[in-house]
Order: structure tokens, then sequence, then C-alpha cells
């Protein structure tokens, strides 16, 4: 069967509508208001565009509007459908202006990318080739490792777990209070997509070391620098993606 | 063996296999809830469940000492020391259905998180096992009380429970419920313990309906001073019905505009004529918005007890100046040097201070300073209120380079019934002047001081930037548009009818 044009047409752009809404609803991450009226008036224009390209697909886009005027059979949906559309129109108007004004929209990158040399500690890591030093006891000897691990949760729940949480799921006791909120290090899209240097760097410079694009002005992330020695993070990295179960990026994988 | 002999053989070794794995069920796998405690909770609460784990010494509430057996949030009498297993699944698994705010899904605004997205059924009744078994608890012998006998929350059960409220709850929880009792408070084991804010009743650890906190009133909060009021050897002992009222009272006793949304703006209103020095009746037409504290632990001296969880902000302006009201809960003002202050304190005490912190100038979104006081490139402005009457404006280039500020800015505060509110007026910047006839927002953030708490420096309470909002534009109401667009609609509609019909005629 053929679907008519008309449906065609709307559900062409429910469909693209619902994608845009789709990060919000699933994941948290909504796209802001502004965006996305934004994209639907381009998806609307071009879509009429297209699908009025022919007279002969004009006229059966608009064939049924224009039979529920004129067709004297329609009556009923046609007083149904004059009654609704002002009411829709009403409501529409109403949500638009009682907003009022909405806040500039802030876009942040989560995972900026990080400058190629850091300074801390009194020399200059180059993120291109920096390992974690401690890792390669997980396969020479997992006694000292675990003890590794286990002075890694220590630092974890002395320093991190206000804002990062028990659970390690970004949800601490204060986690409501800040914005952006403290990322979580449990499930697939955190420090599993990243290689240690990378979190070494973010627990070294924090917030406040975040490129532009990163929101450095607004994270709450502390540097860390001056307060846990270069071997402490390290270890309270192992935790992390020992606690967590997932495994770091490997470079080789990274950047190819 | 004859064929009956297999069948009865079979019965039995059926009947005590079910058995047996019922009650491995029932009362858990020690050994399995060992494991679990080991991954999930020692950290907090301690390698051999004493209380001490590495997050012990950062903690009000401190994490349970299991090895005493003493429980808190339970719903057996107050002569039943041992929880129900029914409670001990509530305090794991939290009561994450009441008040919710993001992030808080056991013990609310307690670093306690609930469990069950991580441990399955099975292992939280092992843990419970391990737990009952690190101080020796059996099952209870009383069963939990019986909460159905509900008194409704009518005007009548809410009017008698005020003054029972009045006679037995606000020595501690404060004549308004807002936690400023007149009380020093230790529990069992030696921590501070504030009496709650009952204004705020997202902040309640075991829920906030009626019949939760007649609970806790019927059962009290074991190991706290907060006693059982259905012991009928208590002076304050209370009957049935009237734990029903006061727990009425006590629920009416919500504060709905404490409790934050999310990106929520202070919408700044205009008068004509001079702004208010003093809470009034001209603040009505300003509403409040409320954001949540976080303690101060990024940078110096950090602050891992707070006692002040949320702030309320409302402004006015006019031609020439903005005014805001900052309201807070705070349990104590703290007047240093004063007895009665130093009896309810935990330390020393320094002063109550308030602090409203702005951009020195605006940018772009992505080009504003440091919230954290700003950084040399870009510096902030704050103005800052002591409750010993002074008022500062000061101009940070971060932390380490504060001086004194370009503001004229007064401020006035009064301490009344556990709520500071001060009233903060200063010139409006020239930018935000130029940027008032289309709207503008501008990032404001806000700190706080609990003096009586050892607040001071950079030890103190905060929030992130939010936003401010002047817009003069004397804009059209809501329902006005609406009504609008249903005309034009319908018109429209109208129209298009007649020309069709026109056009059918012909
Ligand atoms: C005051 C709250 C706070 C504390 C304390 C804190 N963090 Fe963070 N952290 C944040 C916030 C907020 C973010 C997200 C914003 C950002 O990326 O800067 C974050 C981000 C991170 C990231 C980046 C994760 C990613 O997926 O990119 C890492 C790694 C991290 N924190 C580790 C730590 C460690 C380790 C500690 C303790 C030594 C710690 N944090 C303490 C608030 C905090
Ligand atoms: C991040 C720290 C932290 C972790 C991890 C943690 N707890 Fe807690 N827990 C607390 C704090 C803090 C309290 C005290 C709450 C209060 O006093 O209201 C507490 C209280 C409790 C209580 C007592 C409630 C009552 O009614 O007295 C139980 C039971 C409990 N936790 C079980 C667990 C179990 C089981 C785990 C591991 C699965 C765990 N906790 C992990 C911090 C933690
Ligand atoms: C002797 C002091 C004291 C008295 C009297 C007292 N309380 Fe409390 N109350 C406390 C303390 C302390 C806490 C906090 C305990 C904690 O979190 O450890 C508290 C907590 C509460 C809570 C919060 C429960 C939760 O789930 O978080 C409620 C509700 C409450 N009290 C109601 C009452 C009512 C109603 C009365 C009068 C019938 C009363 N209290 C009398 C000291 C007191």
């Amino acid at each position: 069967m053929r679907i008519p044009k008309l449906a065609q047409f709307i559900i062409i752009v429910a469909v693209l509508y619902a994608l845009l809404k789709a990060p919000g609803v699933f994941l948290g991450k909504p796209i802001p208001e502004s965006l996305i009226f934004m994209y639907m008036v381009l998806v609307v224009a071009t879509v009429l565009l297209v699908m009025t390209s022919t007279d002969e697909s004009a006229e059966e886009l608009f064939s049924p509007i224009r039979a529920l005027v004129q067709d004297p059979k329609k009556a009923f949906a046609r007083n149904i459908v004059f009654v609704i559309a002002p009411l829709v129109a009403g409501y529409i108007a109403y949500g638009l202006s009682s907003k009022g004004m909405e806040p500039p929209a802030e876009l942040r990158s989560i995972h900026p990318a990080p400058l190629s040399k850091m300074a801390a500690y009194g020399k200059r890591f180059d993120m291109a080739t920096l390992e974690n030093p401690l890792r390669a006891t997980e396969t020479e000897d997992k006694e000292i490792f675990n003890a590794y691990v286990a002075e890694g949760a220590g630092i974890y729940f002395k320093n991190c777990f206000f804002c990062h949480g028990g659970k390690l799921d970004g949800r601490g006791h204060y986690a409501h209070a800040l914005t952006p909120r403290p990322l979580p290090f449990k499930g697939r899209d955190t420090i599993a997509q990243l290689s240690e240097s990378y979190v070494f760097w973010r627990v070294v410079k924090g917030g406040p070391g975040l490129p532009s694009e990163g929101g450095p002005a607004d994270s709450s992330m502390p540097a860390w620098e001056d307060k846990l020695t270069e071997e402490e993070v390290w270890k309270v990295v192992l935790f992390l993606y020992d606690f967590t179960g997932n495994r770091p990026r490997e470079r080789a994988r990274e950047g190819k | 063996m004859t064929y009956r002999g297999w069948i009865i053989g079979g019965a039995f070794s059926l009947v005590t296999s079910i058995l047996l794995s019922a009650t491995a069920l029932a009362f858990g796998d020690v050994g399995r809830g060992k494991a679990v405690y080991e991954k999930h909770c020692q950290y907090c609460h301690g390698r051999d469940g004493a209380g001490d784990g590495p997050a012990a010494g950062f903690l009000n509430p401190p994490p349970r000492d299991f090895t005493l057996g003493t429980y808190k949030w339970k719903t057996t009498p107050f002569d039943e020391m041992t929880p129900s297993d029914d409670d001990f699944v509530r305090m794991i698994n939290g009561w994450a259905s009441h008040n919710a705010v993001p992030g808080w899904d056991g013990l609310n605004d307690t670093s306690m998180p609930g469990w069950s997205d991580v441990i399955g059924d099975n292992d939280i009744k092992a843990v419970i096992a391990y737990l009952k078994n690190l101080s020796g608890l059996e099952a209870p012998v009383k069963p939990p009380i019986d909460m159905k006998a509900k008194v409704a929350p009518s005007k009548e059960s809410i009017e008698r429970g005020k003054k029972i409220f009045a006679d037995v709850c606000s020595e501690c929880h404060g004549d308004e419920g807002r936690g400023d009792g007149r009380k020093k408070l230790k529990d069992d084991w030696g921590a501070r313990t504030w009496p709650r804010d009952l204004t705020k009743p997202w902040t309640f650890r075991a829920g906030s309906a009626p019949v939760d906190i007649y609970a806790r009133v019927t059962v009290g909060i074991p190991g706290t001073q907060m006693p059982s009021f259905a012991d009928p050897q208590s002076k304050k002992a209370l009957s049935d019905e009237a734990r029903w009222d006061v727990a009425n009272y006590a629920a009416s006793l919500v504060a709905p505009y404490k409790k934050p949304g999310e990106g929520t703006v202070i919408k700044a209103v205009k008068v004509e004529g001079a702004l208010p020095d003093a809470p009034g009746a001209q603040w009505n037409r300003a509403a409040f918005e409320s954001f949540y504290l976080a303690p101060q632990m990024i940078e110096g001296e950090r602050l891992f007890t707070p006692t002040l969880n949320s702030v309320s902000v409302k402004a006015l302006f006019n031609d020439t100046e903005i005014a805001f009201l900052v309201e807070w809960d705070d349990p104590t003002e703290s007047v240093p040097g004063d007895e009665s202050v130093m009896a309810l304190s935990a330390g020393e005490v320094f002063l109550d201070k308030a602090a409203i912190e702005f951009p020195a100038s605006l940018g772009r979104a992505d080009e504003r300073p440091y919230f954290g006081m700003g950084s040399d490139a870009r510096p902030v402005d704050i103005w800052l209120w002591q409750n010993d009457g002074a008022v500062r404006s000061i101009r940070a280039r971060g932390t380490a380079s504060v001086e004194d500020g370009p503001d004229k800015v007064r401020a006035k505060g009064a301490y009344e019934k556990g709520a500071w509110r001060v009233v903060f007026k200063g010139a409006l910047k020239r930018e935000w002047k130029d940027g008032a006839s289309e709207g503008i927002f501008v990032p404001v953030a806000f700190g706080l001081w609990d003096g009586s708490n050892g607040d001071k420096g950079a030890k103190h309470t905060m929030t992130g930037w939010n936003y401010f909002a002047l817009n003069e534009g004397g804009g059209v109401s809501p329902y006005i548009w609406a009504i609008g667009a249903v005309v034009v609609v319908f018109i429209l509609e109208l129209l298009w009818f007649r020309g069709a019909r026109r056009g059918r005629d012909r």
C-alpha cells in the first residue's frame, strides 16, 4: 500500500523530531530547545521543498487538506479540526511566551582533547607516550598491584567520593549541587573510553586545566597536583579502573 | 528399596533441600555477604564494620558502626533493638521514592547511597546477614509497629499537632521546625548531630510522608537524642493519636519554594521608586529561586561537614540599583564570644557570612571567569556581608589576589527562628543596565558561612554559576498571547472556509 503524501510528510517530520529529542529522553543530555527549533524549521522547509518539487506531488500533498474544507461529507472531521487547531495554536503560544527568556545554551565537550605536553610535579609529561608506571605490576606481581589498588581506594575515599560517589557512579552526596555534574567512572561511556594518561591529566589539572571547549569556568573538579603526589594519582587511577572493571583504552587504538 | 521407599526418600530430600535453600536465602549467606561488604561497604563502614573506613573522618553523619547493633531508621518498637529484615532492605536500598533529588537514591543528604542498582536481591540478603553477624543480632522478637491506624492530615489534626510540637519537638527542631533547637546534641558514637530542618523534607533519610514521621516519633531515632514518644516511661509520652497529629503537623511544615529546581534563573522584577532595605511585602512581587549548596572542597582549606544545604534568592531592580534578598536556614546565629552561642557550637565560633559573586565584566558564555573567585585574566566582583554588620565589595583574581572592589554595596541581615534573611543593594553595573532593555542574563554565584560550624575563610558552602535575568520590556502576559493565537487561527480558518465554499458554489 502506498502511504499518502500528507502522512509521509507527517511521519518524516515526526521521526526527525523524535531523533532530536532522543538524547534528552534516553541519555539525559538534551539538545537545547532553541537548537531543536532551528533544526526543525530547516527540516520542515526542506521536506516541503522536496515534496512540492513537481505540481503533481504538491497536489497530492495538499489535496487531503483541501478536501477537508471543500468536501461536504467531511464536515464533521472539519469541525473537529477547526476547533482543535486554534486550541493547539493557543497552547503553543502560551508555552513559548510563558517560558520567557531562556538562558544562553551551554554546550560543553565532556572529553576534550588534552594538550600534547603537560607541566606538573616539576617536569614535563609528553601526553603521547605517557603510561601508568604502576600498570606493569598487574601482570608482573599481582600482590603489589593489589596493594596499589587498595591504596588508591583509600585515596579515593578520602578525596573523591563526595562528588563522584561511593558507587563511582558520579552521584556523590554533593553531586546534585554542582553544574556540570561529576562524571561517572562506572559503565561504558566513561574512563573506559580513555587512556590512563588522559585520566592522569584530568586528575592532575582538574577543571581549571580544561581547554575552553570543556568549560573550565564551571567545572568543580579540583586540580590535585598540590594535594596528591604523582604516584598517588597513578594509584587512584588504577583503583578507578579496577573497581569498575573497566579497561583503559590502549594507545595503539587511540587516534588511529 | 521399594517403589514407595523411592517416593518417600525423594520427597524427603526435595523438602529438605527446599527448606535449606529457603533458610539460606531468608537469612542470607554470611560468607557471600562478606565478599559484597568488602567490595562495596568497607571504605566507609570499615574493614571490620566498626565505622572506621578511610572515608569516615570526612563524614557527618558518620558511617554506621555495625559492631554495636544500633540502627537509626527502623520500624520495630523502641524496646526492640533489632530492625526487621524489611527495615534492613530499606536502609540499604534507600527510600528513593520520596522527594527525589537528582543523585540521591539512598539515605538522603548523607553519603550512604542506595544499592539496589549494583547489588542483587540475594546479595542484599547476604550482606544483611553479614551485618547482623557483626554485632550478633538475632531475628527481632517484636514485630514492626502498626502503621495503619492512620489519622488523616485534616486541619484539626494539624492544629492539634501544632500544640504538641511546641511542647515536645521544638526544643530540638526549633519553633518553626528549621532545626534551630536550643540544645547541643551528640549521638551515641560521639558525633555532633543536628536536628532535621523539617521545612525541607527532601533531606529526610527515611521518608517524608506522615506515616514515615509517625514511625520516627513512635520508634525514636536510636543512637541519637531523638527519643521514642511511645515509651510510657518517658515524661513526654504521647498517645497514638497525638503521634499521628504531630506527624501530620511536621509533614505540613514543608516549604516547597526551598526545593531547588534544575537550571533555574532568578528573575529580577522591575519596580518604580526606591528598593527595600529589609524583607517585607514589597518583595512579594518577585519569586524565590533556590539552589543547592556544596561544601568548598576544591582549594585551600576544605569543608567536609557542612550544616547549610540550600539557599533561596529573589531580586528587585529599578533604573539605577538592584537588590537581592538572600534567605537560608542556619541552625545557629553565630555571634563570636556570646555564651549561649558558644554552648551550642561545635568549636570556636566565627561569623556567619554571605557572599554574592558576579563576573567583573560580561563576555561570551565560554569566556566567563572561574566560579571559584575568578582568575588573573578574568576577575570577579564579590559582595560580602557578615553578621557583625560589616559589608565589603571585593574584586578577586583568584583566591590569592583579593582587593577592594569598585561596587558600592549596602547589606543588612536579620536572623529569625532558624533563618537568615539578608538584603543586598548595589548599583546596576553599566553592562547590566544596557542589557536590561532587551533582557540580559548575568552569571551569579553564592557563598555562605556558618560560623558555629567552624566555617571561615575558604571553609564555606557555595553554588556554582547560575543566572539572574534583568528584563525591562514590560512583556505581554502569556494568556494574551494564547488568546491572540486562538483568535488569529480561527479567523484564518473562517476565511479559508469561506473562500473554499465560494470556489465550490461557483
Ligand atoms: C568537588 C567535587 C569533585 C571532587 C572532590 C573530585 N571531582 Fe573529579 N570531577 C568533578 C566534576 C564536576 C567533573 C566533571 C567536570 C569535568 O570534567 O571537569 C569531574 C571529572 C573527573 C574526571 C574526568 C572523567 C572523564 O570521564 O573525563 C576524572 C578522571 C576525575 N574527575 C577524577 C577525580 C578523582 C580521582 C578525584 C579525587 C582525587 C576527584 N575527581 C575529585 C568533581 C569532583
Ligand atoms: C560512601 C560511604 C558509604 C558506603 C560506601 C556505604 N555506606 Fe552505609 N552508611 C553511610 C553513612 C554516612 C551512614 C549513616 C547514615 C545516617 O546516620 O543516617 C550509613 C548507614 C548505613 C546503615 C545504617 C542505617 C540505619 O538505619 O542506621 C546501614 C545498614 C548501611 N549503611 C549499610 C551499608 C551497606 C550494606 C553498604 C555496602 C553495600 C554501605 N552501607 C556502604 C555511608 C556509606
Ligand atoms: C532531643 C532532641 C529531639 C527531639 C525532642 C525531637 N527530635 Fe526529631 N530529630 C532529632 C535529631 C538529632 C534528628 C536527626 C537524627 C539523625 O539524622 O541522626 C531528628 C530527626 C527528625 C526527623 C527526620 C527523620 C528522617 O527520616 O530524616 C523528623 C521527621 C523528626 N526528627 C521529627 C520530630 C518530631 C515530630 C518530634 C516531636 C514529636 C521530634 N522530632 C523531637 C532530635 C530531636
